[in-house]
């Protein structure tokens, strides 16, 4: 309790509170604007590591984090446009009680599960965090290599809907990661000096999530402008919140337990907490038409899911996140190893870290709340200038690495794969792991045999490697049962095939 | 003979719907109401809904007026009105005008300037009623 | 990017349509697997207290991007069709719009080109106002204005904001 204390005294200091705030606003910002979202912002914005300090950039990067989440909800409501997976679920009633004229109380159930939802994760993760870094710190490079090869795996084929698609993008990263001089030898750098030191994940980063989607956006443009449903103040009666409190609660005891996973995401626990409020509700004839539980309890799963994805962040160094991993970058770039000693060699950051993640909660509660007809002002930015901003701010923050034209030529190259991915559905997340992961993986390989002097078999002999083996067997023999079982058979999808052959 | 009104969903819009209904009343005239978008933002506030267009258009029909209503994304608003008015042989063309600072006429033009710079036919161009915002 | 374009002819049984260009993916993870190998082969043994070798992690890599490379060509040959991105402003009922694309690259080059010489400030105004007009505006002024702005305001913001001295390339004594 004293470091939270001591964590809020480094939160609350003026410049800090200014970073938190920055951080919610930008971040619920881009939230709310089309084609942005938070992995892409942190991304935009890692040039700030260079100069902003640790406590400041991550509690800045916490910020967005929390504030996309919120502004990704408010489009799914008022415009069924939902920018992300997270907030699909969101989109089915929330917009429907826009429709009917209820846009004001879906956006303060959402906000105000969020809220909940967020406090309630933050909370868990100050009292989890620590206790499983003590675990971790105990283990050895064999667990290490364990638990890396385990979220590598689990972030390929257990998340995203095609294995295939997900190892390709795995691949294609820890090729990337190869490039350098990690080995004492030139690897993958074809004689080039500047591909000596590696190729920057800044750039990496920046590439496939901001030029890969703003070139695959510019390819399909859409023309036609949307209805937005009008709004004003977010309110909500007694008799809402008789009825949105008790679905923020089950939302987030979903969310919070699969983001902390290794193979976590938001999705699979806001469609439970969905069925869990279609099911319990006392109003069932209003589902489909616009039912503030299924808005609830959604909403709070999501972002109590985006608080769990910290744990193995923060505890083992994991991100099982697109932001996630961006935020992961950021600490790389600051010479920051999360992981367990990450908790006891840099208390002030983490605590400071955890501390903001309150703040950032009030504060998105406190400012969105009035702030919800100026963010739907947001939506009327012209296409043209929003996606010709992101160019911009992405060959400024890819140039401004080693101010090296050659950076941006890689920008290009790499944002031209990312356009290839999304029109090949590879998910991106697997790559960029694949990326930071690749060097570490083997880093610790080689560290735990030369501890054994290559000895193979030390890779399981300790106790946790062999559980986490044995935990991926389990989840390999899954994913293939359930893909045997929910795979239609391939022709189905002929209506798909003729559209791209069009196109 | 045949008015055409280029409408967006503000009080200069209205104002023109007004006046161009009042003209079409009073010279027997068939009316067009062109409301269309570059559709380059998510939403565009002056590009009326589909139920929109369909109340102005009872509105308009029970003030026994011989109404069509144009309601597209065009790659050019003023254009676009325009081209409707040639189509139909228009004999005057309604627009709402708003004030404009000098740099903002510089920067972001306008579709009533456009419009009354660049018909054939006469065009009227008319401001919202201070007092009253009724349409 | 080096995509090969295997467009192997379709079996025409005239019931399932194929994705043919995903056979060019197929290609480049070949061409890629290959070329990390080809590396990897010209690394030499490492140091002695080395355990893993230099070339361990690329034969992997390599070798398994060679097997994605097959498995892929065969998902796809048997019908297999990516299910593409979609989001807020992505209208995917319309076909593929490759020009823009193609003139957004060219954008980038000029950019890649031009930027040690001219210096962020005036390539990014270009940057922002090119690409604003590839996309669609049709306010050049406007266009040029913010992105004249833009850069002006991110090469001050960097420099004394963030204490990080962007080159200013022919404006450096100006700015």
């Amino acid at each position: 309790m004293d470091l939270l204390l001591e964590g809020f005294a480094t939160a609350l200091t003026p410049e800090n509170l200014m970073y938190a705030v920055i951080g919610v606003l930008l971040g619920t910002a881009v939230g709310v604007l089309p084609g942005i979202g938070p992995a892409m912002t942190v991304a935009l914005l890692l040039p700030v590591t260079f100069s902003v300090p640790p406590t400041s950039g991550l509690i800045l990067f916490a910020g967005i984090y929390y504030g996309g989440m919120y502004g990704g909800s408010t489009t799914s409501i008022l415009l069924n446009t939902p920018g992300e997976s997270s907030s699909v679920v969101t989109a089915l009633e929330g917009n429907k009680m826009a429709k009917s004229g209820r846009a004001a109380q879906a956006l303060a159930t959402a906000a105000v599960g969020s809220f909940v939802a967020g406090t309630i994760g933050t909370l868990l993760i100050v009292l989890l965090a620590p206790n499983i870094a003590d675990v971790v710190v105990k283990l050895g490079a064999p667990s290490y290599f364990a638990i890396m090869a385990l979220a590598l795996f689990t972030v390929t084929a257990v998340l995203g809907s095609s294995k295939i698609r997900g190892f390709i993008a795995l691949f294609i990263g820890l090729a990337i990661g190869l490039v350098g001089t990690t080995t004492g030898q030139q690897r993958m750098t074809f004689g080039s000096p500047q591909l000596a030191d590696g190729i920057d994940v800044v750039v990496v980063a920046v590439a496939v999530f901001a030029i890969g989607e703003a070139l695959w956006v510019a390819a399909h443009l859409r023309s036609k402008p949307l209805d937005v449903i009008p709004v004003g103040q977010p309110w909500m009666s007694r008799d809402d919140w008789g009825r949105s409190w008790k679905p923020w609660l089950r939302g987030t005891a979903f969310g919070f337990p699969f983001g902390a996973l290794p193979a976590g995401g938001a999705e699979v626990p806001t469609f439970l907490s969905y069925i869990t409020e279609r099911r319990l509700t006392k109003h069932p004839e209003e589902f489909g038409k616009g039912a503030i539980e299924g808005v609830a309890g959604p909403e709070a799963a999501n972002n109590a899911s985006a608080a769990g994805t910290l744990v193995p962040l923060l505890a083992i160094g994991l991100p099982t996140t697109a932001t996630a991993a961006v935020i992961l970058v950021a600490m790389q770039n600051y010479g920051l190893q999360p992981g367990p000693q990450f908790m006891d060699a840099q208390p002030k950051l983490v605590w400071g870290l955890l501390a903001s993640l309150f703040i950032a909660n009030t504060l998105l509660l406190v400012l969105n709340l009035p702030l919800a007809p100026v963010w739907a002002k947001l939506l009327q930015i012209r296409r043209p200038y929003l996606y010709a901003g992101i160019l911009f701010f992405a060959s400024l923050g890819a140039y401004s690495v080693n101010f090296q034209a050659f950076d941006l030529a890689l920008l290009l190259g790499i944002g031209m794969l990312g356009l290839a991915m999304r029109r090949f559905a590879i998910p991106v997340l697997p790559l960029i792991v694949g990326v930071i992961l690749g060097p570490r993986l083997e880093e610790q390989l080689t560290q735990a045999l030369s501890i054994s002097q290559g000895d193979v078999s030390t890779l399981w002999s300790e106790p946790v490697a062999v559980v986490v083996y044995i935990v991926m067997a389990i989840l390999l023999v899954g994913s293939v049962v359930m893909s045997r079982r929910t795979t239609p058979p391939a022709p189905t999808r002929t209506e798909d095939a003729s559209m791209d052959v069009n196109a | 003979m045949t008015i055409v009104i280029a409408y967006g969903t503000d009080q200069y819009g209205r104002a023109a719907l007004a006046h161009g209904a009042a003209q079409a009343e009073l010279r027997r005239e068939d009316l067009v109401v062109v409301n269309a978008t570059r559709g380059d933002s998510l939403v565009d506030r002056r590009y009326a809904d589909d139920a929109e267009i369909e109340r102005i258009k009872a509105e308009l029909q029970t003030l026994g007026l011989s109404v069509s209503m144009r309601h597209d994304v065009v790659p050019d608003v003023a254009d676009a009105v325009i081209e409707v008015a040639e189509q139909v042989d228009a004999t005057l063309i309604v627009v709402g005008v708003k004030h404009r600072s000098p740099v903002g006429k510089a920067l972001l033009g306008s579709v009533a300037q456009r419009v009354i710079l660049d018909a054939e036919c006469p065009v009227l161009a008319v401001k919202p009623d201070p007092l009253a915002d009724t349409v | 990017m080096t995509t090969t374009e295997t467009t192997t002819p379709v079996a025409p049984d005239g019931t399932t349509r194929k994705d043919v260009a995903q056979y060019g993916l197929a290609g480049f993870l070949l061409v890629v697997g290959i070329v990390v190998l080809i590396d990897a082969a010209g690394l030499s043994d490492g140091f002695a207290d080395q355990p893993v070798q230099p070339y361990a992690f690329p034969y992997v890599v390599g070798a398994v991007l060679v097997l994605l490379s097959g498995l892929l060509a065969v998902a796809t040959w048997r019908g297999d069709v990516p299910e593409e991105d979609d989001g807020e402003d992505v209208d995917l009922t319309q076909g593929s719009d490759w020009a823009t694309v193609i003139k957004l690259g060219l954008v980038l080059v000029i950019v890649i080109a031009t930027i040690d010489f001219l210096g962020w400030a005036i390539v990014g105004a270009f940057l922002f106002a090119a690409s604003a007009r590839v996309l669609g505006s049709r306010t050049l002024i406007l266009d040029v204005g913010i992105g004249t702005a833009l850069s002006l305001l991110t090469w001050y913001g960097f420099y004394s904001g963030l204490g990080i001295p962007i080159p200013a390339g022919v404006l450096d004594g100006v700015l």
